[in-house]
């Protein structure tokens, strides 16, 4: 790991200094402070946008912190997932492609930390705008609609993290794989459909890390949750990746 | 508001503060009008249109610029300090280098501590820098190398010679570690580079063909993540920064690299290359994006280089080759052609002359040329004149015209034609084959 903490240093630098810090973090700060913000006006936006025939009516329920937690924790799941694949197709390809990684392998940089250092860099924005977001998030809807349960959302965000974790592990793999960055953010999109639909039979809910969006869910509804077992795969199918990712890009030629 | 966006490619603060203050009074504005619709019990459908507008304004009006201004902040940003050209005196880039490795001791270490003891490390000075055995590259089904072998000194400046798609960046990059030979055996200082990783890396200096470095960093900013990758840091990092900056003549250019010309790039891809005071230097075409002043003071640093350290010196201009390399490899198609000391490749270049000829019937004087002594080569060229080869130009200045008054032709144009590195490449092939 030669040279990790230098090429994590340039990361993290690189982050402020481009467009990067504006994506994601913005995605993650625009999904916390919109749902309390339109769980706060859906039954006046309904009202006034109605337009129904006589006789018709829209019921929307009187909206609640819960409903602001639960629609933040979705749009956490999609929206957030979604920008997260596609800004990510590029993670460690696109250094090759510019050539910028050429100078920087010919010292004495292992390749592990090349790709380590990416994927820890990133967690670290992910992870630092995830707890803004959401102190943001919980703030506004105390604000607009009282405090809720908070500490459940807090832990279900948590549980998001860690599946924000598998889909970033799953970028890293697929970046070192593919060299384009348009067909990894591609395949990064199967993976992403084939999480949603794996999280729909229970059996593969229970045990694999589609589960853990159900299980962030469960807990911000302060149901019965089956975390555990999804939240073990999910860190051993990061690792994994990871794993293959330094594998595969060790062996490629720059 | 978007005209007002596009001028900050200016760089003007006054114009960035401006748009903070309209982006505050829009969003209050925003919000306020969110509110109203709210609170007011309005006509519904105008309501729902409101919304629409509402949000198509909030994407328009702030999202949008905002997005527009942070990429047109990163991009315009080298504008924002003057771009200074390196002009420094004759021998200046030369000193500095010089000055580089006789801080950095005799051996030229890398900063982890030099180099580690490889097989070679005991006879460190005797055993070749660089050592390629027999090696092939192959991509998919075209070999980029065929059997490539030589060995390079260690303390030399060795000239790479060959044309373009000869094989010498892949060669470069397989020294480098950046590739692996399909078969055959590549060892730099006595490491075999496919097996060593770091430890041999630590020990070399690489410049691309064509260096890209990260356009948001500055030069300064760069030679330090570059010295930082090697384990510098602390006084030595900062000396060694600022004496690479002096080196490329970038000292004081707060511009960010994203804004540099290609010169100015070469030379801090020759800076970042000496970060660490490399014992091999591979150098990839160092030349060839530099003005005349750049091109001689790269070259001027690699001649003071002799015997600090080893360098080679891929290019495919045969000037630069002959004034500051002790021997040279020519190959292609992947092989090496010639392989010898620059004087004699100097020997072979000066055995042998061109002469261009133009008269009215250029096949006439081609077949009375035919067994004259002093004549190599003739052959008629694409515009109709002669191009002759001589090993005696004397003679064939005397008995040229002699020759062309005697045919009673008119001779329009008779001079001296400069050998291109291509008819050395082919004197040299040929040699081989005899």
């Amino acid at each position: 790991m030669r040279g990790f903490g230098a090429f994590l240093g340039k990361e993290l630098r690189e982050t402020v200094h481009t467009w990067r810090i504006w994506v994601l973090p913005a995605f993650i700060l625009f999904a916390a402070l919109s749902s309390p913000l339109i769980t706060f006006l859906m039954p006046t936006l309904v009202d006034r946008l109605g337009g129904l025939q006589q006789g018709f009516a829209i019921s929307v329920a009187d909206p609640t912190a819960s409903a602001a937690y639960a629609e933040y924790l979705g749009n956490l799941g999609e929206l957030v997932m979604f920008a997260l694949v596609i800004a990510y197709g590029g993670i460690v390809s696109s250094e090759v492609r510019s050539g910028t990684a050429a100078l920087a392998l010919a010292k004495p940089l292992s390749r592990g930390a090349f790709v380590l250092a990416k994927w820890l860099s990133q967690l670290l924005v992910i992870a630092v705008a995830a707890v803004i977001a959401t102190a943001a998030c919980i703030a506004l809807t105390a604000v607009l609609l009282g405090v809720g349960p908070a500490p459940e959302t807090v832990a279900a965000v948590a549980l998001w993290f860690v599946y924000a974790i598998v889909i970033l592990s799953a970028m890293v793999l697929l970046s070192a794989v593919l060299p384009a960055p348009a067909a990894a953010a591609g395949a990064g999109i199967g993976v992403y459909a084939s999480f949603a639909v794996l999280a729909q039979f229970e059996a593969t809910s229970r045990i694999t890390p589609a589960g853990l969006m159900p299980a962030a869910q469960a807990v911000l509804n302060g149901e019965p949750a089956h975390w555990q077992a999804p939240v073990a795969t999910g860190i051993a199918v990061s690792a994994a990746c990871l794993a293959a990712a330094v594998w595969r890009f060790s062996r490629r030629e720059i | 508001m978007r005209l007002i966006a596009a001028s900050i490619w200016i760089g003007s603060p006054l114009v960035v503060a401006l748009l903070a203050v309209l982006a505050l009074v829009e969003l209050g504005l925003l919000a306020w009008a969110l509110v109203d619709l709210a609170r007011r019990p309005a006509d519904r459908v105008a309501g729902g249109s409101r919304l629409l507008w509402l949000l198509l304004c909030l994407f328009v009006q702030l999202i949008g610029p905002a997005l527009y201004l942070v990429v047109g902040r990163v991009r315009a940003a080298p504008a924002e300090a003057p771009i200074r050209e390196a002009v420094g005196g004759g021998g200046h880039v030369a000193r500095a280098a010089a000055a580089l490795y006789d801080a950095a001791g005799p051996r030229a270490p890398g900063a982890d501590g030099g180099a580690p003891p490889g097989p070679a490390g005991d006879a460190e000075g005797i055993g070749p820098a660089v050592e390629l055995v027999g090696v092939r590259k192959v991509f998919r089904t075209a070999a980029a190398l065929d059997g490539l072998s030589l060995s390079v000194p260690e303390g030399s400046v060795f000239g790479f010679l060959g044309p373009n798609g000869a094989g010498k960046t892949t060669t470069l990059r397989i020294l480098a570690g950046l590739a692996r030979p399909t078969s055959g055996a590549a060892h730099v200082l006595g490491h075999d580079v496919t097996g060593a990783g770091g430890d041999v890396r630590a020990m070399i200096g690489f410049l691309p063909d064509v260096p890209a470095f990260y356009k948001w960093m500055t030069a300064p900013q760069y030679l330090r993540f570059a010295g930082s990758l090697f384990g510098l840091r602390g006084d030595v990092l900062d000396a060694r920064v600022a004496a690479l900056l002096d080196l490329a003549g970038l000292t004081g250019v707060g511009t960010r690299i994203g804004g540099f010309s290609r010169g100015m790039k070469q030379r801090l891809g020759v800076a970042q290359a000496l970060v660490n005071a490399p014992r091999l230097l591979l150098l990839d075409e160092p030349t060839s994006a530099l003005d005349p002043i750049g091109r001689r003071e790269v070259l001027d640093m690699v001649a003071v280089l002799r015997g600090r350290t080893t360098v080679f010196f891929s290019t495919h201009i045969l000037a630069d080759v002959e004034r500051v390399c002790d021997s040279v490899a020519i190959i292609d198609h992947g092989r090496v052609a010639a392989h010898a000391p620059i004087d004699e490749l100097r020997l072979r270049r000066g055995g042998l002359s061109r002469l261009a000829v133009e008269v009215d019937e250029p096949q006439r004087l081609a077949a009375a040329l035919e067994g004259a002594p002093w004549l190599r080569a003739v052959e008629v060229a694409e515009d109709g004149g002669l191009r002759l080869a001589t090993d005696d130009l004397e003679a064939a200045q005397r008995e040229l015209p002699a020759l062309v008054a005697r045919l009673g032709l008119a001779l329009r144009r008779l001079e001296s034609d400069e050998l291109s590195l291509e008819d050395v490449f082919v004197d040299l092939v040929e040699g081989e084959r005899r």
